[in-house]
């Protein structure tokens, strides 16, 4: 079992409840991608997995430990276990892409590492590895704020490959990347969870890059989950009923709106992250 | 175009202003003859030299018919600068502040009264190390005056260091100023400077007031006498006052005990007459020493 | 390790490590720090004595009396010496900006007269106006009134200059004279940073009034600096504390009056509402008995007689002194006050970095805001004690009312830096510090370092005058020199002084555009 939700709700401190009653488990090495309308609950659910919000009804699993949440030992090691892809890459614009990426072992690092490697980054060679894989080789001494939107996004994803987690998270992680990449980028991180039997949850907008690339499709609605299939069973009636609050267009790739300007998508994404 | 609440303000200011600086003009002057402005160097605790001259300004007061004003100040110079600049019209000066003023004022300052002790001042050089036992070793060593203008707690000192053939600056390790007498002892017993020089009759009122450890802290050399303080006036005060002022220093008498009390006030067996010539050996001194040029 | 792999960027990393120790080794050498005489056993007796001789405070009715008088000379200064400020910055400042100005000419005239103004110390122009106008107040109020002025009206033409200059260019093509164009199209967006600025600036001008004693220029730092020269704890303790309340005070005054500005306007014609016209009559009021409660006689300032004297006093600053060996010693104060100012502007801003760490922030706020409200100079009487005169104590002094001011605004830059690094660390478990070292460090570090720079610009100007108590650099220099009216000696320090802030600051900016 990778993880299992049983029966989740969660109500944030402003009253705002986010999910109500989800129940969903999975095995080790599943890769399901997460899709439905904006405000959904998404993020929120990832957020639970990733140990980032505690539930504050039903109970949580995840790899193993039981929880419901608290900041201990045990918390940091768990943590260290689970890679999260972000939105907007959460990467200062001062730092360096090669410190950037090694970043993702803070939580496995002894401390005298993680000092030491502010003052001369002691594992180039990994990094490079994982900067190779998203085709950033060459940008690895490179300081991060001199990167494009769709670059840092690489690199944050770069991170989780050098990371090497059990369970890969992914909040939208190609929403900043142009098509031919945003597809490219999806199979790297399905690739890098088969090879390495990890668990692999992604939430994405496009539906059509969700239904073509992962085996199992969980739809959410309104903090709850709308369906839980196998992709081969997703009907375009019921992605209609999914998104039935954003108009009758489904979100495909080539829709996407903040694709009419890479430039500007590019700055947004680097302001979100850079300063 | 609407007017923001700030903008408001900051009009308001800028009338406010204009409006303050006209009346403050029309305010009066304050050099009133029927006031006697008195000041002293701040040699010991400016509060406590304020404490100390109330009964005498009071006795000022109704020997001289004019209203007494004392201002209390932290500044030997600006006490100088005042009395050349007829801000005030007497000051307790120290004899190398009195010389200052004399070349400031053009000679025109007039030293009225000493007490007799001033005749015969000396300066106490004390120490909290034991290897200390002489002038000579204070070669290498910290070094704490008082201020630099005072004339117990750096010129004479100062003077006859350089007659024993020291340089303060070469020979010392550190020169500090401490900034008053009492500070200086501070210094001392607290090991922030291993010798200083102070004023002798300050040097045994904080003995007598038990305020010093003299286990710890001990006097090792004591200067040559030399004269010091005087109760100054500027030149051009008009010379009725001026001898009203010298005669009421001069008529005070311990025998009577309200005079004794002001005379206890200002540690003064009794005041003497005293004149300008009384400090040519200070105005050498203070040429030698470089600290006139 | 194969070649590619080595980083590019540790050669120059450590060639600049190596740089800042060999310049930072001899300025910490000059500063003489040495920290084992602060934990010295015979040392902790001795301040622990001295400290604990601060209490009980002194509250004998004799000594209330003197510190009410103080508290509200101190009070009536700032805001006299504010209001000449103003007098002088409006009119500096309009001549000043580029602002309104059809052809961006800058006026090199003003503008360098501006920086005479603001790069003598307050305390050294009070020093020099003591002895001009006499013991008092007077002096504190003139030398405020020139320094903030000069602050003042920089300011004000830089926030006429930043805001958008459209709506003045299209009242002045319309016809409309210059003033009009400032007044009509550029003060209506500028008011709020103006006042602002203002507010803050007499919040500022009531700490340096506290200062202005120190050199006779009455008020509260006159009563601090007898006590600490006659080394009475128990006035000195109750005197720090009159200082804290006024300061705290002040500081929630003025808070509440930026807030205040922020309101928007009433919906009517009058543009006067109880609550302004209240404040604009507390205003006339506090300054008109700011001048008559210091007895201000500015007509006897302006006599013939007074005017002879200043210039017979002025004069004798020049033609200053440039021998060789005088400039050698000034050179030496050069390099000392250098050292005080970096080695405290580093102490304070390690500190204040660790008091401005997210976690340890509350219980810490109050220590900030104690440090922060107590000048330099104040300190500097204190750690002079504690580690003997000379630059060291300078250096903790400067280092102790910096990590006050720093601290707070480290902590505020910390909460603006962008959450989102430190917290995605946090979730591949990394420890605290870490995530904070990775992810949020690098996102406040620009603001951090612009904040230090510039406060190190501040504190060259107070490394300055810290001398006059005895912590050594070039106003030791001064106050030597000025105490023996060797004034043309006093004068080369003066345009040292001067030098050293100019330096400063350009050295400062260049650092800053640098690392941006």
């Amino acid at each position: 079992m990778s993880f299992a939700l049983n029966g989740v709700g969660l109500t944030h401190a402003n009253g705002f409840t986010a999910l109500r009653e989800i129940t969903l488990k999975a095995e080790k090495g599943e890769r399901i991608a997460l899709i439905g309308p904006s405000g959904a609950g998404k993020t929120s659910l990832l957020s639970v997995l990733g140990t980032a919000l505690a539930p504050t009804v039903g109970t949580a699993e995840v790899l193993d430990f039981g929880q419901n949440f608290r900041l201990t030992v045990e918390l940091a090691k768990l943590r260290a276990r689970i890679g999260t892809v972000h939105q907007a890459p959460p990467i200062p614009g001062r730092q360096r892409v090669v410190t950037a990426v090694l970043a993702g072992k803070l939580g496995q690092w002894p401390a005298w590492k993680s000092l030491a490697s502010l003052l001369y980054p002691l594992d180039v060679v990994g990094a490079r590895a994982a900067l190779e894989r998203v085709d950033l080789a060459d940008k690895l001494f490179a300081r991060c704020d001199q990167l494009s939107g769709g670059q840092l996004q690489r690199v944050g994803i770069a991170r989780v490959l050098y990371q090497q987690p059990e369970l890969i998270l992914a909040d939208e992680p190609v929403s900043a990347l142009d098509p031919t990449l945003a597809l490219a980028t999806i199979r790297l991180l399905i690739a890098e969870a088969e090879a390495r039997g990890a668990t692999l949850v992604a939430s994405l907008h496009a539906v059509d890059l969700a239904i073509g690339n992962f085996s199992r499709i969980v739809g959410v609605k309104a903090g709850r989950i709308a369906f839980d299939l196998p992709a081969s069973e997703i009907t375009v009636p019921l992605l209609h009923d999914l998104y039935a609050s954003e108009g009758d267009e489904l979100p495909v790739q080539a829709h996407e709106p903040h694709f009419l300007s890479q430039a500007a998508a590019n700055e947004a994404a680097t302001r979100a992250a850079c300063c | 175009m609407s007017f923001s609440p700030l903008r408001r303000v900051a009009l308001k200011a800028a009338v406010a202003c204009a409006f303050a600086a006209s009346l403050a003009g029309g305010l009066p002057a304050f050099a009133d003859e029927a006031i006697l402005r008195v000041s002293a160097i701040p040699d010991e605790a400016p509060t406590e030299l304020q404490r100390k001259f109330a009964p005498l300004g009071k006795y000022l007061e109704a020997q001289t018919g004019m209203k007494v004003v004392f201002t209390p100040v932290t500044d030997y110079a600006a006490v100088v600068e005042s009395l050349a600049t007829k801000k005030i019209d007497l000051a307790w000066l120290g004899g190398f502040t009195f010389v200052q003023a004399k070349i400031r004022t053009n000679g025109t300052a007039i030293p009225i009264a000493q007490r007799e002790e001033d005749a015969r001042f000396t300066s106490k050089f004390i120490t909290a190390d034991p290897n200390i036992k002489t002038v000579a070793d204070l070669k290498g060593k910290t070094f704490a005056f008082g201020a630099p203008s005072s004339t117990s707690g750096s010129l004479m000192p100062r003077f006859f260091l350089q007659q024993a053939g020291l340089n303060p600056e070469k020979d010392f390790k550190n020169v500090a100023y401490s900034g008053a007498h009492d500070a200086t002892v501070a210094f001392v017993a607290a090991g922030k400077a291993e010798a200083g020089v102070l004023n002798a009759s300050v040097w045994d009122k904080l003995v007598e007031a038990k305020k010093v450890d003299t286990d710890k802290v001990r006097v090792f050399s004591t200067t040559p006498p030399y004269f010091d303080y005087n109760w100054t006036v500027r030149g051009d005060l008009d010379p009725v006052i001026i001898k009203k002022l010298t005669d009421a220093f001069l008529k005070l008498d311990p025998a009577n005990p309200e005079h004794k009390e002001i005379l206890a006030l200002q540690r003064a067996a009794r005041f003497i007459p005293t004149k300008k010539e009384n400090y040519d050996g200070i105005e050498k001194a203070a040429h030698a020493a470089g600290l006139l040029k | 390790m194969s070649r590619i792999d080595r980083d590019p960027a540790a050669r120059s990393r450590l060639i600049g490590a190596l740089a800042t120790l060999v310049i930072l080794w001899p300025l910490f050498q000059a500063a003489e720090v040495k920290p084992g005489v602060l934990f010295d056993p015979g040392n902790l007796k001795v301040i622990g004595n001295f400290l604990a001789g601060f209490l009980p405070p002194e509250t004998g009715a004799e000594f209330m009396g003197y510190l009410a008088k103080a508290t509200l000379e101190t009070l009536a200064i700032a805001t006299a010496g504010m209001a000449l400020a103003f007098l002088i910055a409006v009119p500096m400042g309009y001549l000043a900006t580029g602002a309104g100005r059809e052809k961006a000419t800058l006026n090199p005239i003003t503008r360098s007269l501006l920086t005479i103004l603001r790069g003598i110390p307050e305390l050294v122009w009070a020093l020099v106006f003591v002895r001009v106008f006499g013991l008092g107040p007077a002096a504190g109020v003139l030398a405020l009134g020139l320094t903030y002025g000069g602050m003042l009206a920089k300011v004000y033409a830089e926030i006429l200059e930043s805001v958008d200059a459209a709506p003045a260019r299209a009242l002045r093509h319309n016809g409309a004279g210059r003033p009009l164009a400032i007044l009509y199209g550029l003060i209506p967006q500028a008011s709020k940073e103006l006042a602002s600025y203002t507010v803050y600036r007499w919040e500022c001008a009531i700490r340096a009034s506290v200062v202005m004693g120190f050199v006779g220029a009455g008020g509260l730092g006159q009563l601090m600096d007898q006590a600490m020269k006659m080394l009475n704890g128990g006035e000195a303790a109750t005197i720090l504390l009159a200082f804290m309340v006024l300061v705290f005070a002040a500081d929630g005054f003025s808070g509440w009056l930026r807030r205040a500005l922020d309101t928007p306007p009433a919906n009517r014609a009058s543009p006067f509402g109880w609550r302004s016209g209240g404040l604009g009559l507390v205003l006339v009021v506090s300054i008109v008995a700011s001048f008559s409660y210091l007895e201000i006689g500015l007509k006897s300032l302006l006599t013939v007689e007074a005017a002879h004297s200043i210039g017979e006093f002025v004069a004798g600053f020049f033609p200053p002194d440039l021998s060789a060996e005088w400039l050698a010693k000034v050179g030496k104060g050069i390099w000392e006050t250098l050292a005080i100012s970096v080695v405290g502007t580093l102490l304070a801003a390690v500190a204040g970095l660790l008091l401005a760490l997210p976690k340890w922030r509350a219980p810490f706020s109050f220590l900030l805001n104690t440090l922060r409200s107590v000048p330099e100079l104040v300190w500097a009487t204190i750690t002079a004690l504690a580690v003997g005169l000379g630059p060291f104590a300078g250096a903790l002094a400067l280092a102790l009312h910096t990590t006050g001011v720093l601290g707070r605004l480290y902590a505020e830059a910390l909460d603006n830096a962008p959450p989102a690094p430190g917290q995605a660390l946090h979730l591949v478990g990394a420890p605290g510090g870490f995530a904070f070292l990775y992810g949020t460090l690098p996102g406040a570090a620009p603001q951090l370092i612009a904040y230090t720079l510039y406060r190190w610009e501040m504190n060259i100007r107070m490394a300055a005058i810290l001398g006059f108590v005895g912590a050594g650099g070039l106003g030791q220099l001064l106050y030597f020199e000025l105490s023996l009216f060797h004034h043309a000696q006093a004068s080369t320090v003066i345009i040292a002084m001067l030098l050293l802030s100019i330096a400063v600051d350009q050295a400062s900016a260049r650092l800053r555009r640098w690392m941006a």
